[in-house]
């Protein structure tokens, strides 16, 4: 038997362009390393100098993503991994999520004495992760990608230690996400030992060239994938764990979880979920019954979380029961994406605009919050616009956007979102959706009235951080600007679509 | 790639065996002595595939470090007694908790046997040709650092990821009193 030939060359180093394309990876690592270095170095406070080096890396991978929306795709190791324009976009999303986070979080941290290094140096490697999630096309780095990304995530949302609900919380997620993982990984050995590859375009192509690849353990590969991703997005049924964790996390990491970690699993779902053919002309993997059964789970999922959010007092769970409503309304689109002429770029719209105004909420609401994360409840806001105009200002914006009313960047996202559904011939669906977006409409603007038409009793005068209010100016002024000019948006993500 | 029945069967017997037992068992310490029987198990298994380096890393990392660490860990907190009650659940929730496992394990039976397991790709690595390269030391480390480079290099972020958390989860005084 002769050798065989196992050293790819080609694999032995990376071109220039490879490299470049590997820039925002970069910055972000070489970033974390950087400040757990600087969080030991003596003389130098921690506490300023980790933020300051998490800010700088962020930004250095924000500049050296923009450029990559425009160009060429670039395959990297034997294409286990990709940098085109979908994962420029994506990789532009995480890192604004995680920038805006941390400067929510400075004086956040500051009011509950938990300035301690580790929180920044977690928040780079799990927006790492999410990157990757964009990016990566073979099953294990995903994996991987998304454990990076989840067991920072774990660690983060137990960060306040003294906190009986943190502790819960944390535990709950650690124990929920781990179970998905596992069915994450169940499919992937069985798509694997049904298919030969772990590459997603791999599959889809030997399926599609030999449709007897099409075994019943390739079908139960692909439900347990896809399973373990709508665990990772909190879609009905398996949303369980998910109020819990929003109420029990510091309020910043909530607001990057439910943008970020929401954003980078739709991401990979997306790449996933085309792979497993769904919408092409092949009978593939789980045919018509995929369309069936997330039909069933928008609708459950969108019903559910608006009715449950009517009923919560507690802000911080109430925007936890809207995520869920939000994932529901995400899935409309991933249903009607393959039939509609946008394809999938009203999700990637709908995520960018659902990340502004979210973490936009959660800013205001980290600033609202006092020691152990108290004050978040509806009566705290009575009145609160006679104090704090601004504030009381850009948390409307706020809620009007995820209400979806006009002229702010939600009305236009949504509008997007269920046009295209209606063109793939959805009506059913988008009647129902619509009408559970009315239910949110109650519960948001019931903030609003709180807010403006009731007596002055609810928390007294305080200081609003610099930083703080910074990063909420910047989210109130895109809400607007992709509310009033949302043409340039759809252009971009139809664009970073179309090579998908 | 043939495989001795006699041999499969029986490590994967201990394999379910022992795993139902980390399971059910009610103290921490038996739990994870099946859990090594379990790796064994696995070890077994991967040898009788002739990934001969695979069982013996599995013998190593799993049933040796790792699990060396799970009992330090359950001694030092002596974490054999539980520290608060569990409660028990409804007959109900019990019911429909096993109808879901025996519905799961039946679907899986029904998938792997109803798969026509003749369409399967052969992959390049036959037991032959690995022999012929070199071995398998020698073909996983030139795979590891070429072709799966990519995963390889993000675990190892992955476990300074698992650091970092750790210290954060295990330091001292963390927001007991600000500094």
């Amino acid at each position: 038997m002769e050798a065989l030939k196992i050293v790819d060359p080609s694999l032995l180093g990376l071109t220039s362009e490879q490299y470049s394309s590997l820039g925002p990876y970069l910055w972000v690592v070489g970033g974390s390393l950087l400040a757990m270095i600087f969080a030991v170095v003596p003389f130098i406070p921690a506490r300023i100098s980790v933020v300051c080096i998490a800010i700088a890396s962020l930004i250095g991978a924000v500049v050296s993503a923009a450029h990559q929306i425009t160009a060429d795709r670039t395959d990297l190791f034997a294409g286990m991994m990709v940098s085109d324009g979908y994962s420029a976009f994506f990789n532009i999303l995480f890192l604004a999520t995680a920038a805006l986070s941390i400067l929510a979080s400075v004086r956040y941290l500051e009011k509950q004495k938990l300035e301690y290094p580790e929180y920044y140096v977690l928040m780079l490697f799990s927006t790492f992760g999410m990157m990757l999630m964009a990016s990566t096309l073979d099953l294990i780095s995903i994996f991987i990608a998304l454990e990076i990304m989840s067991l920072s995530a774990y660690v983060l949302v137990g960060f306040r230690r003294n906190d009986r609900r943190s502790n819960e919380a944390a535990m709950k997620y650690f124990i929920l996400g781990a179970a998905a993982s596992a069915i994450l990984l169940y499919g992937t050995a069985l798509l694997y030992g049904s298919t030969g590859s772990f590459l997603i375009t791999d599959i889809l192509a030997r399926v599609t060239t030999k449709p007897e690849l099409m075994t019943p353990a390739y079908h139960l590969g692909g439900w347990l994938v896809i399973v373990g991703f709508l665990f990772k997005v909190a879609a009905v049924p398996f949303h369980m764990w998910m109020p819990d964790v929003y109420e029990g996390a510091p309020t910043p990491i909530t607001g990057f979880m439910t943008t970020g970690i929401k954003a980078a699993s739709f991401a990979a779902f997306v790449r996933v979920f085309i792979s497993l053919g769904y919408g092409k002309d092949i009978e593939a993997a789980i045919g018509g019954r995929l369309h069936d059964v997330l039909w069933v789970i928008a609708l459950i999922t969108m019903f559910f979380g608006n009715v449950i959010a009517l009923t919560q007092t507690n802000l911080k769970r109430m925007l936890a029961y809207s995520s869920i409503a939000n994932t529901g309304y995400l899935l409309v689109g991933m249903i009607a994406a393959p039939h509609s002429e946008a394809g999938y770029a009203p999700i990637l719209m709908y995520l960018a605009t659902y990340t502004v105004m979210n973490l936009g909420a959660f800013s205001i609401l980290s600033v609202l919050s006092g020691k152990g994360d108290t004050n978040l409840n509806l009566h705290d806001l009575s009145g609160l616009a006679r104090r704090h105009p601004w504030l009381s200002f850009a948390f409307a914006v706020f809620l009007f956007s995820m209400a979806g009313i006009p002229p702010t960047a939600g009305f236009a996202s949504k509008y997007y979102l269920f046009y295209s559904a209606i063109q793939a011939g959805e009506i059913w669906l988008v009647v129902l959706a619509v009408l559970c977006s009315v239910i949110g409409v109650y519960y948001y603007l019931r903030v609003i009235v709180y807010m403006y038409m009731r007596e002055n009793e609810g928390l007294e005068k305080f200081a609003v951080p610099a930083l703080a209010a910074f990063s909420i100016a910047m989210m109130v002024a895109m809400t607007l600007q992709i509310g009033i000019l949302p043409s340039k948006m759809i252009a971009v993500t139809k664009k970073v679509v179309a090579k998908l | 790639m043939d495989i001795s029945p006699v041999g499969f069967y029986l490590f994967a017997g201990v394999a379910i065996a022992c795993s139902l037992l980390v399971v059910f068992k009610k103290s921490p310490v038996s739990s994870a002595f099946s859990l090594i029987l379990v790796f064994a198990a696995f070890a077994g298994i991967y040898a009788n595939l002739a990934a001969h380096l695979v069982a013996a890393l599995q013998v190593l990392v799993y049933a040796g470090a790792i699990m060396v660490l799970f009992i330090f860990v359950i001694m030092l907190l002596s974490a054999d007694e539980p520290s608060f009650d569990m409660g028990r659940s409804h007959p109900l929730v019990k019911a429909l908790v096993g109808f879901f496992c025996v519905a799961l394990f039946v679907m899986f039976v029904w998938a792997l046997k109803k798969s026509d397991h003749g369409q399967v790709l052969v992959g390049p690595y036959s037991v032959a040709a690995v022999a012929a390269s070199g071995g398998n030391s020698k073909v996983v480390s030139q795979l590891m650092f070429t072709r799966y480079i990519l995963p390889f290099e993000l675990t190892s972020i992955l476990l300074l990821a698992g650091i970092v958390g750790a210290i954060a989860l295990a330091k001292r005084n963390l927001g007991k009193e600000g500094k």
